[in-house]
């Protein structure tokens, strides 16, 4: 097995072509697997991953223990609701307890950008991204191109087009690092204040503010979903303005090629970033995103913990 | 008596550094005459540089000494060679002539010369003001609100109205609360690539812009702390230009350090005022080569080591820096600048700015000083530092200058 250059999944900005395309193998394989009547391989048998979701979380954490049990760990899910945090213990007191009951793998989830490098500067565990504040969601990103290859072969040199709350979104950042380096032509479209004011170091993509312009080219089109916290801190008049001006409707797509991928990290508002005939029409892929995220979780989680068994 | 003999040493008089001489030390005063029986130190030709004065400390104590005391903050001081400082406690508002009274007594014991700023409101809360008069007569050399900003723009006219009274400086770190909106790191493009909230310069200017103009309506001296970017010093250009009386200095570690400190994710780089861009950097250092900057603040700000071993968005602001200043920004300094400026941004004019006599050096004068080898670098590591914080942004990295010593009060510390 080659092995990551990385040891940790913190986020895809500065991880390798080689790295991302490992995985995505990998996880084709996995995918394969997850077709079979029994789905479940041995490869982490005898390890120990923490879920440790300090943001409430329902299918990535569901995905991610789906994963791993898929890959024979043993799981054990530590929410914020129910941790010792709650009694003003510190993360790194908290890791370090979890650390010392012997465990292999954290997989974590926080509102502060960074946590997963603290984290694993502050222990001997391999630390997963499963999103930090708005700056990553590696393994999201990841499943989006395992989807995007798996529908069109490849990304080099397809166009990627992703609207809405880019300013916020964790997702869209991993996208953007993820899909450039795989050769895929990232355009990001949004409210102009809900995108990055300054973009020197994101120079890799296409901002475009004109949704019908950033669509018009596009092989696969990622609605992202719209807070509804954007409207209280009058970012955004309106779910209604909103859907009338970036959501993806049938009008949106009419001059769009009919082969376009629709994608949605979900949970979808219906009627709000999407249209329910465009989220559940034959073009999306959303549901494959989904099983897709199995996959990619299984070669993330395996092709670590094998860098690790290799050292 | 208290007698040192500093051999091979090369002091800052008269605007330049001597050739190499023996200093002979007695009881805090430059004699001429020999003296025996003393401590002798060989400073292998180092600068001997009138004692600095420290803009921005707060030792915490007496409602934080959990965190530091003023134990620490005068051994900082020794550490780095600061013969006194304008404190301005954050946690604990000197907001009444009692408070005022107990500061000033913690610091009587030290034999460094402290000034204080007071409050001008109550509980720095912007609602009540403090009985500024009073404060004025028992030693407050200015106000301020330590680096909380007054929203309430009425308020502040009356506290400046009231306040000038006194004659006394206004003292502000602008940053427009509303336009702050949670952000705690420059706005810039590492911020935003990170995607973390982020404070944006107008921030800053607007809320200067009110300041400026509310002191040059009623007439008042004012003071801005930390001033992060160029389109302030502008603004502050402009406004002495118009005749207000404004002053202005910039925090140590902004002229060293610019938001790609960002991408190491490290929360002892989250501090009161952000760290902004490298253009931002390059206009501080230009407005202290123009002499727009008046001094060179140093904000000790010591945070408990268990509020900064945290993730960076939950860290408490703040940083210590008297151990490390000097050392870190003395070449940098002299690079630009002249050693002369050099001297007047780190010593002379903070202590002006506090009301404080400044420092010099003339055999037959009293003499604070601090020893430095300019060109031995040192690792900053977490000893060198007073107390039990550590809460540094240079933890770990290199500095080009190491001191050797201070003489301050007539008291050797070797360090």
């Amino acid at each position: 097995m080659s092995a990551l250059e990385i040891k940790h999944l913190f986020g895809l900005r500065g991880v390798s072509k080689h790295d991302i395309r490992l995985i995505l193998d990998n996880a084709k394989q996995f995918r394969e697997i997850l077709e079979r009547p029994v789905k479940k391989v041995p490869s982490l048998r005898g390890m120990t991953v923490v879920n440790l979701f300090f943001e409430n979380s329902t299918r990535t954490r569901t995905s991610f223990e789906l994963a791993e049990k898929r890959l024979s760990a043993d799981t054990v899910n530590f929410t914020s609701s129910n941790s010792s945090v709650k009694k003003g213990e510190t993360l790194v007191d908290t890791l370090r307890n979890i650390e010392a009951m012997k465990i292999d793998i954290v997989v974590v989830r926080h509102k502060g950008t960074g946590v997963p490098k603290f984290l694993a500067d502050n222990s001997n565990a391999i630390i997963v991204n499963a999103g930090d504040g708005a700056h990553e969601h590696p393994t999201q990103a990841l499943l989006d191109m395992l989807t995007i290859e798996e529908k069109l072969g490849t990304l080099e040199g397809k166009n990627v087009t992703i609207v809405g709350d880019i300013r916020h979104s964790r997702v869209a950042r991993s996208n953007l690092w993820g899909m450039t380096t795989m050769g895929a032509h990232v355009t990001l479209c949004g409210p102009s204040t809900l995108v990055p004011r300054n973009t020197e170091l994101m120079d890799k993509v296409t901002w475009e503010p004109d949704v019908k312009k950033a669509v018009k080219n596009a092989d696969a089109i990622i609605a992202l979903r719209l807070q509804k916290e954007r409207m209280d801190d009058a970012l955004l008049p309106s779910m209604r303005e909103y859907r009338n001006t970036f959501g993806i409707t049938h009008e949106l797509l009419e001059n769009v090629s009919d082969k376009v991928l629709i994608m949605h990290p979900g949970p979808i508002n219906r009627g709000v970033e999407l249209d329910s005939e465009i989220a559940d029409g034959d073009n999306s892929v959303i549901l494959n995103q989904v099983t897709n995220g199995v996959a990619v979780r299984m070669a993330v989680l395996y092709l670590l913990a094998g860098g690790r068994a290799n050292e | 008596m208290n007698k040192l003999i500093l051999k091979n040493v090369r002091p800052f008089v008269n605007g330049k550094f001597e050739e190499p001489t023996t200093m002979n030390l007695v009881d805090g005063k430059w004699v001429g005459e020999a003296v025996s029986d003393a401590k002798e130190f060989d400073a292998k030709g180092a600068l001997a540089i009138p004692a600095l004065f420290g803009l921005g400390l707060d030792f915490k104590e007496p409602l934080r000494d959990d965190i530091y005391t003023f134990r620490d903050g005068v051994d900082a001081m020794r550490r780095g060679g600061f013969f006194g400082g304008l404190y301005e406690s954050i946690a604990n508002p000197i907001d009444d002539s009692l408070k005022l009274t107990a500061v000033q007594q913690l610091a009587a014991k030290s034999g460094m010369k402290f000034a204080f700023m007071g409050a001008f409101s109550m509980g720095y809360q912007c609602k009540d003001l403090s009985e500024m008069v009073e404060l004025a007569e028992s030693g407050a050399v200015g106000f301020g609100d330590g680096n909380q900003n007054c929203a309430r723009t009425r308020f502040l006219r009356l506290a400046m109205e009231y306040g000038s009274m006194t004659g006394k400086r206004f003292f502000f770190m602008p940053l427009d609360d509303s336009l702050r909106h949670h952000g705690l790191v420059h706005e810039g493009s590492y911020a935003d690539t990170l995607g973390m909230k982020g404070i944006p310069r107008i921030a800053e200017t607007i809320a200067a812009f009110k300041i400026l103009e509310m002191a040059r309506f009623l007439k008042v001296p004012v003071h801005f702390k930390q001033v992060s970017c160029g389109e302030t010093l502008t603004l502050i250009e402009n406004a002495r230009k118009n005749g207000v009386d404004v002053t202005c200095d910039v925090d140590i570690f902004h002229l060293l350090i610019d938001d790609s400190c960002l991408f190491d994710l490290d929360s002892h780089f989250n501090v009161a005022m952000p760290f902004r861009a490298a253009s931002d950097r390059e206009a501080l250092w230009k407005g202290l080569e123009s002499g727009v900057v008046d001094a060179i603040s140093v904000n000790h700000d010591p945070v408990l080591r268990q509020d900064k071993e945290v993730n960076f968005e939950d860290a408490v602001p703040g940083a210590v820096s008297l151990e490390v200043a000097l050392p870190a920004i003395w070449k940098p300094l002299c690079e630009r600048l002249s050693a002369a400026r050099a001297v007047e941004l780190l010593s002379t004019a903070p202590a002006q700015l506090a009301g404080v006599a400044p420092m010099s050096l003339s055999v037959g004068g009293q003499a604070s000083l601090v020893l430095l080898d300019p060109d031995s670098s040192v690792k900053v590591n977490p000893s060198m530092f007073a107390g039990q914080v550590r809460n540094c942004p240079l933890l770990g990295k290199e500095i080009p200058s190491k001191i050797l010593g201070s003489y301050l009060g007539g008291l050797w510390t070797e360090v």
